[in-house]
This record gives structure tokens, C-alpha cells and sequence, in this order.
């Protein structure tokens, strides 16, 4: 059963946003939570959607804090489904504004983490996204 | 004679042993058993356990004139100046930056109508990471977070009306390769404008360990060329501008990114030594170049831990200077150092709460005899702050400068059993630190093994976890919550939209306008002179001036230094 199968998520910092404390943490916890975690540290898009590929993620999982998540976040969504990556889960997090979360969700991302989101939070819902996509991906087959 | 043996403690041993004795007694007689089982469980924020009660005996070694003296004086514990903020009240100096240079320039304007003193400066990720705003890499970035900066004309923008041989200002350069091109570009904008560069007072960043450690990026000119860029501008700066702090070691970003209190200093520290040691065998007086070194700390929730770290900080550089590089300058043992409070302990939850928590965090900087002050604002977890937050935090300042009363004695808490305890504590756990680090065979060594990474990552985790178990309460977010209170809104600043647009335009007409002959010229100088080893900033004056962009000679650091693969935790 593909669902039982250990999440693999790869982490990255957005392009050139500077703050790495907040990534590399969650990067452990989720670890710790029991999913196998790819820390890619700062890369552009491209760059992102390439290591998706190669590494076979079931989530994307992007972090910022410097303003470019409407910019660059939908751009990694655009990407991935360019490369037919359709069934990646793509979540992003940091300093993030409430009236940005619509348009973000809006433009294809799965699920956006303010600052003070619980763990607890971020791992259901990957869980959750996780298992919803692969479902999607069995029923298509 | 060593320094122990000349040491003359306040206090008669015999009275030390008559109070250890009684605070037995009394520790029998007075506490509960469940008190008794309890000590040895408190510790501060950097692990330093605490105790019920200080008394003299745990300060019973203190040497009034040895350990803590009198303000502008050895070991300086109690302050850099004698008359301290009687003499020259904190600069206020909130940090401020966004969109395009003109919009810089009208919120520090509005700063300093409503009574800032100082300036400070932050620009977006593309600029601080060398990118002009039409490179590719800037995509999205420009003018958030900070304001764009693409060459000579955008600085002359930020500060035009504003009086520079007046008005100190704080560029927030982060990084060596970023502060060799933005400061060069101050100097020629002052040359311009006919201001003589001996008045110019301020401070650049000029940080390696934010280049290398603290920052990250998808593209970081290895550690020892970063190292060799911040040893530069030090030097250059030195000889062009007297006043002007060439470096502010930065403890705080450092701190932010995941160390404790030790760590911070330490780090630090041990940076200053290395710029030292490199500037000295450069054939530099140590006390040429050490009187304008300068440090930056954060200053986070543990009120008495913070207050000493700032007054143990002091005498650790006192010691460093005077028994290590043997300085006879009294302004080389000087630690002058901002604070800016803690952006890291600020939730997005109940945001208001976040004006008593910087309020706090201020008042301990105050406390500990910080030269210059950022009180960070309520809207730190969801954008640069909107106008109406810059002010409560200039206010909070001005609260705490005029109404007080804090200002009027020179630093109030000295002989407090517990703060000269935790000093002392400090003093140790920082030499240790150092120490440590040297070991390693200095800083750069231990950055380019990837050791300060792991350090900031577990201290970043274990905090983290900490958080998320409960077990270090942030009320209203994992203590005391309340969901209606979290559910109201608050106003959240808009960045500018057309930055990127305006900036590109810009470019294209210096592009055009500019003699791009000579432009080719000065940055082949940069090169050979980045290949030579000689000092890059005078060939980086004469580019600017050229108007040369930041980008353009960020990029010939890139290709010459090539890139170093940030480690990845």
C-alpha cells in the first residue's frame, strides 16, 4: 500500500531569503515526526523543482521571510506542474501575512504556516495533503 | 605579582563565613523541603543555574576597584563614559528600511521629525546579496524587507536632505563584500555633496559570520574571502573616516538565528580578535584600528542574564585589549555597543503584547549602559512595521529616556549579590567560549568547518522543541491562550508595488547615461586587485563613483573568490 510508505519531504529556503532558523528547525521536527527529510538550504525555483524530481518527494516544503512568497511560491507550483509533478504537495511557511494566505492558496499552494503555527499542525497537515494526493494518484491509475 | 595576589575583596572573610553559616541555618529553619528539592532546578536562559537567594558569599572574592571600578574607567563593568546617559543620552535609532530609496527617505524622515535620533538602514536580500534589482536572482525580492539599493544614485535618494554631518547614521550592510561597496558609496556621495568625510559618523555591518553562518544564501563567497573583504573595508574606513565605526560585530543576528547569551558574545569576540590579528599583521597600531570597533547584542526575555552579559562584555574586552593586544589607547577598551531587542520573541499571536515584551527588553539594555537602542515593534512576525509601530517603539524610547527617571544614576544595579554574580558567570562562560573557538584555530576555521552552523541549528531545535512541549512558556501562544483574543486582526504594512519596476528603469538609464568605458576600467582594477590581495575598497571608490552597480562588482567578487557551498545541517 503506497500509503504507508514514509513521507518524503524536501525542504528549501526560497531563493534569497536569508533566515534559516525557522527551515532547518521544522526540517528536524518533521524528521523526528518520522518522515525522511531532504534539507536543500537556499535555492531558486528551478533549482527547488529539480531536487523535487530527483529526490521523488510526496511535499515541497518552502520557507521565507523576506517577501517573495507571492512571487516565488506560485512560481515552484507552476514549475513542478510543468514537469507533470502534479501530485507534489506544496507548503509554504515564515513571515506571512493572513490576507496573503487566499491568494497563495489561490495560485496552488496547499497549505500556508504563519509564524506560531504548531508542529502538531504542520505534521497533521502534511499527513493529511500527503494521503489525500496519493489517493488522488491511486484512483487515477 | 599576578593579579590575584594583589586583590583586596570588599568583604572580610570571617563575615563570609559568619553569613554562609547563617544562610544554612536559615536555608534549614526557613524553607520548606519541597523549597530545599527545588534549588538546582533553575537555570537561566544560557543554562547558568540560579539560586533561591545571593548573598555575599557568593561574591566574596569581589574587589571593588579590580572588578568593577568606576564608569569611563578599567575594567568599565560599570560603563564606557563617566557621566554615562547624563552626558549623552542612548541614541534611539530605529531601524528602518522598505521599497525604494525615496520611500526610505520619507520614513526617516518621519523618524526623525517625531524626535529619532540616529538613523539605521536596512536593505532588501538582492542588494545585501549583491544582486542588482534587474538580475534574475532578485526575482520577488526587491524592495521587501529592506529597501534596493543598485548604485551611487539610490544612496544619494535615501539621503538627500537629510543632515549627514549631523545626524550619525547605521547602515545595515550585513555582509564584508556588501558593506566594501555601500560604504564607498556613502563616502562619494558626501565628497559630492561637498561634506567633509571627517564628519561623518555612523557605523557599517561589515560581518563575515553574516556572509558565511548567520545568512543564508544560494551563492556565499567562501568564509576567508569574506574575512579578508570585512578586514579591508576596517582598514580603508579607518584612514577615510575618523568617526565612522567601520564594523559592528553582530551578536544579535547570530543570536536570532539560534545561539544563547554566550555564544553571542563569544562569537563575536572571537571575530574582533581574528580582524585584530589580521589588521596588525598588515602592519596596523592595534590602537589605530580598535577604538571604532563596535558590537551589536540582542537583547532577549532573561532580564538579569541580559543586563550582565552586557556589563560582563565590557570586561572581557577590557582584558582582551589591555593583557592580549597590550592597547595603550583608552578608547581601544571600550566595548560601545547598540542593542536591538529581540525580534525572535516576538509571537504573531496577540501581537500587542509584543510593546510590553520589547519594552522590557529595552529597559535591561538601558540597564546594562547600551550606547544606542532599536525597540523592536509589535509587528515583527508579519512585516517591516507599519508607520503607527515604528512610532510606539520611538515612544517606548522616549518613555523610558523621559519619564523614568533610569537615566539619572550610572549603572544602578552594580553590587546587586545576584547581577555581580551573573557577571562574573558571564566573564567565564565567555573566555571559555573564545577559548573554545581558538582551539578550532579561530573563527574562520570554525566557520569554514561548518561548527558555528551546528551550533546555531541544535540550540535552534532545542529551543524549538522547547517551545512546542510547553516547557519555555510564551504566553498566549503555548501558555494562557486565548482564542478570541488571537483572532483579532491587526494592520499589516503593504510593500510598495512598483519597486521592482522603478529600480529596473533606473538601472537602464545609468546604463545608458554613464561612461561605461571608464565603468570597464575601474572594475578590472577591482579584479586584479581582488587577485593581488591589495585592499579593494580604493578601487571600489573609484567604480562607484564611476557609477558602477552593486551588482557589477559584487559579481567580480563572486568570480574571483568563486562560491563556497553553505553547510547544510
Amino acid at each position: 500500500m503506497p500509503t504507508q510508505d514514509k513521507i518524503k519531504v524536501i525542504v528549501a529556503k526560497l531563493g534569497l531569503d536569508i533566515h534559516w532558523r525557522g527551515a532547518v528547525s521544522v526540517a528536524r521536527l518533521l524528521r523526528d515526526a518520522g518522515m525522511e527529510v531532504v534539507y536543500l538550504g537556499n535555492q531558486f525555483p528551478e533549482a527547488i523543482v529539480a531536487s523535487a524530481l530527483q529526490e521523488g518527494a510526496d511535499v515541497v516544503g518552502l520557507s521565507t521571510l523576506s517577501g517573495n512568497h507571492l512571487t516565488l511560491g506560485p512560481k515552484v507550483v507552476r514549475l513542478l506542474k510543468e514537469k507533470g509533478l502534479d501530485d507534489v504537495l506544496v507548503v509554504i511557511g515564515g513571515t506571512i501575512p493572513a490576507r496573503d494566505f487566499a491568494p497563495l492558496k489561490e495560485r496552488g499552494l496547499d497549505e500556508v504556516f504563519g509564524p506560531n503555527t504548531p508542529m502538531e499542525e504542520i505534521v497533521h497537515k502534511i499527513t493529511e495533503g500527503v494521503r489525500r494526493k496519493r489517493g488522488k494518484a491511486a484512483a487515477s491509475a | 605579582m599576578s593579579e590575584a595576589e594583589q586583590r583586596r575583596p570588599l568583604f572580610h572573610s570571617e563575615r563570609i563565613a559568619e553569613i554562609q553559616s547563617q544562610t544554612q541555618r536559615w536555608q534549614q529553619s526557613c524553607l520548606s523541603e519541597a523549597d530545599r528539592r527545588q534549588e538546582g532546578t533553575y537555570v537561566t536562559a544560557s543554562g547558568i543555574p540560579v539560586k533561591l537567594l545571593y548573598t555575599p558569599a557568593d561574591i566574596a572574592d569581589l574587589d571593588y576597584e579590580q572588578d568593577l571600578g568606576f564608569p569611563g574607567q578599567p575594567p568599565y563593568v560599570r560603563g564606557v563614559y563617566p557621566n554615562m546617559y547624563r552626558g549623552r543620552p542612548f541614541t534611539m535609532r530605529q531601524l528602518t528600511g522598505f521599497g525604494s530609496p525615496e520611500d526610505l527617505n520619507r520614513r526617516i524622515k518621519f523618524m526623525l521629525e517625531h524626535g529619532g535620533t540616529g538613523v539605521n538602514i536596512l536593505f532588501d536580500m538582492p542588494t545585501i546579496r549583491g544582486y542588482d534589482s534587474d538580475a534574475p536572482q532578485a526575482e520577488g525580492n526587491v524592495g521587501q524587507c529592506g529597501t534596493s539599493v543598485d548604485s551611487i544614485e539610490d544612496i544619494a535618494a535615501i539621503f538627500q536632505d537629510i543632515p549627514i554631518d549631523k545626524v550619525s547614521a547605521s547602515i545595515v550592510t550585513h555582509l564584508p563584500s556588501t558593506t566594501t561597496i555601500i560604504f564607498c558609496m556613502y563616502l562619494a556621495m558626501a565628497q559630492e555633496r561637498g561634506i567633509d568625510p571627517n564628519l561623518l559618523a555612523g557605523t557599517t555591518q561589515d560581518d563575515f559570520i553574516m556572509e558565511t553562518a548567520v545568512g543564508s544564501a544560494p551563492e556565499v563567497i567562501p568564509p576567508r574571502h569574506s574575512f579578508r573583504l570585512q578586514c579591508d573595508a576596517v582598514e580603508f574606513i579607518r584612514q577615510q573616516a575618523p568617526r565612522w565605526n567601520p564594523i559592528s560585530y553582530n551578536g544579535y543576528n547570530l543570536r536570532e538565528a539560534g545561539t544563547d547569551a554566550v555564544q553571542e558574545v563569544g562569537v563575536a569576540i572571537a571575530n574582533a580578535i581574528a580582524t585584530l590579528e589580521e589588521l596588525i599583521r598588515r602592519g596596523n597600531d592595534v590602537d589605530f584600528i580598535a577604538p571604532r570597533l563596535s558590537f551589536f547584542w540582542d537583547l532577549c526575555n532573561d532580564f538579569f542574564e541580559e543586563i550582565a552579559k552586557c556589563r560582563a562584555s565590557r570586561r572581557v574586552w577590557y582584558k582582551i585589549m589591555r593583557d592580549r593586544f597590550r592597547a595603550k589607547n583608552p578608547r581601544s577598551y571600550l566595548m560601545r555597543f547598540h542593542v536591538q531587542t529581540a525580534g525572535i520573541s516576538l509571537p504573531a499571536i496577540e501581537p500587542h503584547n509584543n510593546i510590553v515584551r520589547s519594552t522590557i527588553q529595552g529597559l535591561a539594555a538601558i540597564l546594562g549602559g547600551a550606547q544606542s537602542l532599536h525597540i523592536d515593534s509589535y509587528d515583527e512576525a508579519f512585516s517591516v512595521p507599519t508607520e503607527e509601530a515604528a512610532l510606539v517603539s520611538l515612544r517606548a524610547q522616549q518613555i523610558i529616556q523621559a519619564e523614568t527617571n533610569i537615566m539619572n544614576t550610572v549603572d544602578p544595579l552594580a553590587g546587586s549579590y545576584f547581577v555581580e554574580y551573573l557577571t562574573n558567570e558571564m566573564e567565564r562562560r565567555i573566555f571559555d567560549y573564545v577559548a573554545e573557538i581558538e582551539r578550532m584555530g579561530g573563527l574562520v576555521a570554525a566557520v569554514d568547518k561548518g561548527w558555528l552552523h551546528r551550533q546555531i541549528a541544535e540550540t535552534a531545535y532545542k529551543q524549538q522543541k522547547a517551545i512546542e512541549s510547553g516547557e519555555m512558556k510564551v504566553v498566549g501562544v503555548n501558555f494562557l491562550r486565548s482564542e478570541a483574543a488571537s483572532a483579532q486582526p491587526i494592520d499589516v504594512f503593504c510593500y510598495p508595488e512598483d519597486t521592482e519596476e522603478k529600480q529596473r528603469a533606473k538601472l537602464k538609464k545609468l546604463r545608458q547615461s554613464r561612461d561605461n568605458h571608464r565603468v570597464r576600467s575601474c572594475l578590472e582594477e577591482v579584479r586584479r586587485r581582488c587577485q593581488t590581495g591589495e585592499n579593494v575598497m580604493p578601487a571600489v571608490l573609484e567604480a562607484v563613483k564611476a557609477r558602477a552597480t552593486l551588482g557589477e562588482i559584487h559579481g567580480i567578487y563572486r568570480d574571483v573568490f568563486g562560491l563556497w557551498q553553505f553547510p547544510l545541517i
